[in-house]
C-alpha cells in the first residue's frame, strides 16, 4: 500500500488537524470558528480555505446564526467526516505497520 | 460559509509537499493533545479542589465537634470554613469549565447544565428535608448525621446516574459515585462525631485518589 490510499481531502496538515480537532467533540457538538482558529493556530482566510473543501467533501457542516456583533459561525464534523477520519486512521496504522522493520 | 474575514490569505494553503506518513502520525498525535488540553475539562484538577474540600472542610467540622458531650454540632467557624471552601471550589470549577467549553455548543452543553441542575436541585430537596426532620423533633445527633451524609449522597447518586449518559460508559465517574455511596451510608454507622472524619478521610481521600488515577482509568 501507499500514500494514494489515504484520503486527499485529509492528508493535508491543516486540514488533518481541523478534522482531528473536530472530531475530540462529542458527537453532535460544535465549535464556534473563532475557537478553532485559536487551537489550530491559522489566519481566518485559511482557515476558510480548508474549511471549505472539508465541506465540499461533505466532512464538515458550518452554520452561521445571528446578525451584527451577536453573530457566530460553528463548524461541525459530519457522520460522513468521522468515517473519513477512521479510514484515513486506519489506512496511516497499515502504512506505518508495513514501512517499520519486523 | 461566510465569517467575514479577509479572504486573501487563503490562497494555495494546502501544503502537501513533504508530508509523509510518519509526518501525518506526528501531526494527528499533536492535534489529538492539543484538541485534548485545550476543549477538555481537566477533571483531576477539579477533582483535586473538591477532594481537598471534602477532606478540609469535613476535617474542620470533626475537629469542632471531637469530644463533645452532649453532642452540639459543628461550631460557626467550622462550618463557615467548609462553606468558604466549597464556595472557592466553586468558582474554580466554573472558571476551568468555562475556559474549556467556550465556543462549544451541542448536546453537551444542556448535558452540563442538567448535570449542575441535578446536583443543585438534589441538595437544595435534601437540605429542606434536613429542616423539615429538625422540626419534626429529630435530634441533633440525627440531623448532623443526615447533614453530613447530604454531599455526599447527592454527588454519589448523580455521579452513578451521569456516567452512563455517553455512547461511553464513563468508568472513573460511576467508581467515584458508588464509593461516595458507601461512604455516606456505611459511615454513617459510626455515629455523628466519627462520621465527620470518616466523610473527611475515605470521601475526600477517595475523590483525591480519583484525581490521581482518573487519567489512567479514562485511557484504558
Amino acid at each position: 500500500m501507499n500514500e494514494d490510499g489515504l484520503d486527499p481531502v485529509i492528508h493535508v496538515p491543516a486540514r488533518l488537524r481541523i478534522v482531528v480537532t473536530l472530531a475530540s467533540l462529542r458527537d453532535g457538538d460544535d465549535l464556534s470558528f473563532t475557537r478553532l482558529q485559536d487551537v489550530i493556530g491559522l489566519t481566518p482566510g485559511n482557515l476558510i480555505t480548508h474549511l471549505r473543501k472539508l465541506e465540499d467533501a461533505g466532512y464538515i457542516l458550518t452554520e452561521r446564526t445571528g446578525n451584527g456583533t451577536s453573530a457566530r459561525t460553528s463548524v461541525a464534523l459530519t457522520h460522513g467526516g468521522r468515517a473519513a477520519l477512521e479510514r484515513y486512521t486506519m489506512v496511516l496504522r497499515q502504512l506505518l505497520d508495513s514501512a517499520s522493520p519486523h | 460559509m461566510n465569517t467575514g474575514a479577509d479572504m486573501k490569505d487563503g490562497a494555495d494553503t494546502d501544503g502537501t509537499a513533504g508530508m509523509d506518513v510518519q509526518a501525518a502520525a506526528a501531526i494527528m498525535a499533536q492535534a489529538h493533545e492539543r484538541a485534548r488540553r485545550e476543549l477538555a475539562v481537566r477533571r483531576p484538577v477539579l477533582f483535586l479542589a473538591w477532594g481537598l474540600v471534602v477532606l478540609v472542610g469535613y476535617g474542620a467540622m470533626w475537629l469542632s465537634v471531637r469530644g463533645q458531650h452532649p453532642f452540639h454540632g459543628p461550631t460557626a467557624p467550622a462550618i463557615a470554613t467548609l462553606v468558604g471552601l466549597f464556595l472557592l471550589a466553586a468558582v474554580m470549577t466554573v472558571w476551568f469549565v468555562d475556559r474549556a467549553t467556550s465556543g462549544i455548543g451541542g448536546p453537551s452543553t444542556l448535558q452540563r447544565g442538567i448535570f449542575v441542575l441535578a446536583l443543585a436541585a438534589g441538595a437544595f430537596a435534601l437540605v429542606v428535608e434536613k429542616n423539615t426532620l429538625s422540626y419534626a423533633g429529630a435530634g441533633r445527633p440525627v440531623v448532623a448525621l443526615f447533614g453530613a451524609a447530604i454531599p455526599l449522597l447527592v454527588t454519589g447518586l448523580v455521579f452513578v446516574a451521569s456516567s452512563a449518559i455517553n455512547a461511553r460508559l464513563d468508568w472513573p465517574r460511576l467508581a467515584l459515585g458508588l464509593w461516595l455511596l458507601a461512604v455516606a451510608a456505611e459511615g454513617a454507622w459510626s455515629g455523628p462525631v466519627t462520621y465527620l472524619a470518616v466523610c473527611a478521610l475515605a470521601g475526600g481521600g477517595g475523590i483525591l485518589l480519583m484525581a490521581a488515577v482518573e487519567p489512567r482509568l479514562r485511557r484504558s
